[in-house]
């Protein structure tokens, strides 16, 4: 009868070892941390509780990789740390054990905290027109200190000065970052931003208020005698150029003024603005002429226009040939005093054969008087038309025999 | 006397310096001109740099209503496959625990995170092949000065593949959503912040599309000039009017054509192929045949960063043909499972796997196969086929009896035999081989069972053929030659016996 139920205990055993062990094959895995969302940065451990001794991996994947976990087992309990650079990083985390058909999965969230460790600041453009209409972007990306962006709807606090007036903007975190439209004043100057974000604040950043496009001005000319004697520098200058709101335009603003003379040409002289006004010079025509100048900063604004005049002062001039007719000098030439004209005169020889030019010589005037000489070489032996040109006169010598 | 071998001396010892002094400076200068060869300096400017097409997934943006400034398409665009690259590169990275490439495409703080990745992968020896086959981007902002831009990719599809010393350990395919912050840094856009929003397994609604009870009676096609090459400079659409009036004339209602990847153009379709495509189609139209439509003939690498190219391969020729009236079916490849031993059985299948659901996706009313290449592999994807094909070159003894077994197995779909025949050669490289009269006993023999069991079937096929490319069956001549005489029509264009079983009316 002992032995009996002894057999029996035995097979029972049996029986229910056999159980068992078909009981651990079909495994239960059970997780047990409840917990699925964490600030960024604290230790997360997923802790299943086994029947058996497997020790299955886990697959883990956060914002930017995914890597597999091993266990460890202790106590019927699977403990999987969940490494630093998945607990550091905020976002959602999707784990799957692998472990048979695998349908034991499930989600976590690394949920960023409420802490700034750094102020990326972006802003831009950096100079801006003055008006109250163009403006920069503040772009503020508060991280912590694991690099990640804070909450949504953190306050920023986006603060600027301008002249006497210093405002304050409360903003907020979207989409990761936080962002405000800074618009210029009337005025142009200095802007100077920065921004703070849970008591952190960023560095200074400075933008330039520009002038806005210039508004039409006034020129005027002056000059210290109204000679055209060619040697005497004429003046141009123009009244403070502004924009609308009254801002006297950057210096360095380019201004070209146009002159046209009486013969329609178009002469062209420009100068930079220096607090507003820009400046122009030109020479003196070496004969009697009108103009009429007009300038522009161009594309933008234009002046009015102003003409002066010049008068001749050469009426006239000798012109002596030597025997053989090679050497010609011309002159004295003589300004509006009498006095001998400055060096630098332009007199022009045309020598004509048949009306064919042949030769023309350029000089300029010394001691009031120009020299040319024809060479033999050059100019055989006959007769020749013979022009000569200075300060807007003529002479001519026909059939000027050269020997 | 002397003097002569004195000369004859001197002529020696002067010819042989010369030759000596020769020799010197050949070999100096084809010394010095090989030191100085090497890369082209204009190759320097690096001028010539194409873009190649190496990552293309189905990229669809939201309209664009971003806060900040507009964006115009240059910058969207430029800003598209930057983020693209990135992932690229992350997926390259992730594969081979390598950094190369990353620091052009995350800022100096982002790449810090796939750099610690890396490290802790390639400690354990893990490796994450991976792929995202499509992205649902919205630009939510763009800075005023242009250097910033703040995008959410919804429903990024996801597929990888865990591996731990080289075993794969889980296949997995996510759709997530991420919030990224990009900075145009050197004249790349780089992922400055990157967060996963939300995440879950994808689950497919696997809709079944029905043969609506058609009875297919088909044939595989080629024409005879140009088998395999069939969309190519012999393209003659009058040659396939008269084939297929031939094939129609027959009893028969079906035609199965090839789509070759790599002539078709890849990723980026060749629109003059498509088009002769889409005649051919016509032309069936015309003889009210239904045509189904193999993709991927002659593709064979499967490896998941290509998986992007081969989807827009795909879409856009189902997308071309969807509404055809002529077309009766998709067959997704041609007898995958020979690939099995080379590429690995569950990569292929995780190919097929993903290419059935983007040819689903994109239409949704054609039903969708895969030409198995035996009818033992014809269970694989079972649920997810609309119906089944296989090709059947075994001995027609026991095709009853692994039909009945397989119909057991797979009850509720259609069956289809996508591919048989017999080869009536018998000349010099296999002199006992079967004759015409053979082939026609097999081809009476195989009508009967499909008669007996009212299998579907499409036989391999109209013509003998004169040319068989290399790719097809190999270099060896005895195969070469069998394979060119399954057709029903001999090289001279006179019916074979065996056309009188082509059909079974």
């Amino acid at each position: 009868m002992q032995l009996k139920r002894t057999y029996l205990f035995i097979l029972g055993l049996i029986l229910l070892s056999s159980f068992t062990s078909i009981h651990s094959n079909t495994a239960s895995i059970k997780l047990l941390t409840s917990q699925t969302d964490y600030i960024v940065g604290t230790n997360v451990v997923l802790e299943f509780s086994t029947t058996d001794a497997v020790q299955p991996m886990l697959y883990c994947s956060n914002s930017y990789g995914s890597t597999l976990i091993s266990p460890t087992l202790e106590n019927k309990k699977l403990r999987y740390q969940i490494p630093a650079n998945i607990y550091k990083k905020v976002g959602v985390v999707n784990w799957s054990l692998i472990y048979k058909s695998n349908t034991l999965s499930g989600v976590f969230h690394m949920v960023p905290k409420p802490e700034v460790a750094t102020m990326e600041t972006y802003i831009g453009p950096p100079s801006i027109e003055a008006g109250g209409k163009d403006y920069t972007m503040l772009v503020i990306i508060p991280t912590d200190s694991l690099d990640n962006p804070v909450p949504k709807n953190t306050t920023v606090n986006a603060k600027h000065q301008f002249l006497a007036s210093e405002e304050v903007d409360n903003i907020v975190t979207n989409n990761l970052i936080a962002f405000k439209n800074i618009y210029s004043k009337k005025e142009s100057g200095r802007m100077l931003i920065s921004s703070e974000c849970l008591n952190i604040n960023s560095k200074e950043f400075t933008i330039n208020v520009m002038p806005a496009v210039p508004v039409d001005f006034e020129i005027s000319a002056h000059r210290p005698h109204n000679y055209a004697d060619g040697n005497q520098v004429t003046t141009f200058s123009t009244t403070i150029i502004k924009d609308k709101q009254d801002n006297v335009v950057s210096d360095g603003t380019f201004v070209i003024f146009y002159i046209t003379n009486k013969s329609g040409n178009i002469l062209k002289t420009s100068g930079t603005t220096l607090d507003g006004i820009a400046t122009a010079k030109i020479i003196h025509p070496d004969y009697g002429d009108n103009w009429s100048i007009k300038a522009y900063v161009e594309g933008m604004s234009e002046s009015n226009t102003i003409t002066i005049a010049y008068t001749q002062v050469i009426e006239d001039f000798i012109v002596e040939f030597s025997k053989d007719g090679r050497d010609i000098n011309v002159g004295p030439l003589q300004s509006f005093m009498q006095q001998m004209i400055p060096d630098g005169l332009q007199v022009k020889l045309l020598v004509y054969k048949n009306d064919i030019l042949l030769e023309k010589y350029t000089k300029t005037s010394v001691d009031g008087y120009a020299h040319f000489y024809l060479k033999s070489d050059i100019f055989k032996p006959d007769n020749y038309n013979i022009k000569i040109q200075t300060a807007g006169l003529e002479k001519t010598f026909n059939n000027t025999k050269l020997w | 006397m002397v003097s002569v071998s004195k000369n004859i001396l001197r002529t020696i010892l002067i010819a042989s310096y010369i030759m000596l002094v020769a020799l010197i400076i050949s070999g100096v200068s084809a010394l010095f001109s090989y030191l100085n060869t090497g890369a082209d300096r204009s190759t320097m400017l690096h001028t010539e740099i194409q873009k190649v097409e190496q990552y293309l997934p189905k990229v669809t943006w939201a309209p664009l209503n971003n806060e900040g400034r507009p964006i115009d398409s240059q910058n969207l665009s430029a800003l598209q496959n930057n983020y693209l690259d990135a992932w690229y590169v992350k997926q390259i990275a992730y594969k081979t625990n390598k950094p190369a490439g990353i620091k052009d495409y995350y800022t100096d703080n982002a790449r810090e995170n796939l750099f610690n990745f890396i490290e802790l992968n390639k400690a354990q020896n893990i490796t994450i092949d991976a792929t995202t086959l499509e992205h649902h981007p919205t630009l939510e902002f763009y800075s005023e000065d242009g250097q910033l831009a703040v995008v959410t990719d919804d429903n990024v599809v996801e597929y990888k593949r865990v591996f731990k010393n080289d075993t794969l350990i889980l296949e997995t395919t996510e759709t997530s959503t991420y919030k990224m912050v990009f900075l145009l840094e050197d004249g790349f856009w780089r992922t400055r912040h990157l967060v996963k929003e939300n995440t879950k397994i994808q689950e497919l609604d696997n809709a079944q599309i029905s043969l609506n009870n058609f009875k297919i009676k088909g044939i595989n096609y080629y024409p005879q000039a140009s088998p395999w090459n069939m969309y190519g400079d012999k393209f003659n659409l009058d040659t396939i009017s008269k084939d297929l009036k031939i094939i129609k004339k027959a009893g028969l209602n079906t035609i199965r054509i090839f789509v070759p990847y790599e002539s078709f153009g890849k990723a980026t379709v060749d629109y003059k192929k498509l088009d002769r495509l889409k005649q051919t189609l016509d032309v069936a139209e015309a003889e009210k045949l239904k045509v189904i439509v193999t993709l991927f003939d002659f593709y064979g690498d499967y490896s998941v960063l290509d998986w992007t190219l081969n989807q827009r391969h795909a879409e856009t020729i189902v997308a071309a043909l969807k509404s055809h009236e002529a077309l009766l079916a998709w067959d997704i490849k041609n007898e995958p499972n020979l690939d099995f031993e080379s590429r690995g059985k569950d990569i292929v299948i995780a190919w097929l796997d993903n290419m059935i659901n983007l040819v689903k996706s994109v239409d949704s009313e054609h039903a969708v196969t895969v030409g198995w290449n035996n009818i033992d592999s014809a269970p694989i994807l079972k649920d997810k086929l609309d119906f089944i094909s296989f090709h059947y070159y075994e001995s027609l003894d026991v095709l009853e009896e692994k039909y009945i077994h397989l119909k057991t197995e797979i009850p509720i779909k259609p069956i289809v035999l996508g591919e048989y025949g017999m080869s009536s050669y018998n000349g010099f490289w296999k002199p006992f081989g079967d004759n015409d009269e053979d082939q026609a006993v097999f081809h009476k023999k195989a009508q009967d069972i499909f008669k007996k069991h009212d299998i579907a079937f499409i036989s391999w096929t109209l013509y003998d053929f004169t040319e068989v490319p290399k790719e097809v069956v190999g270099r060896l001549p005895w195969r070469k030659r069998a394979q060119e005489h399954f057709g029903f029509i001999n090289k001279n264009g006179e019916t074979k016996p065996a056309f009188r079983y082509i059909s079974n009316n």
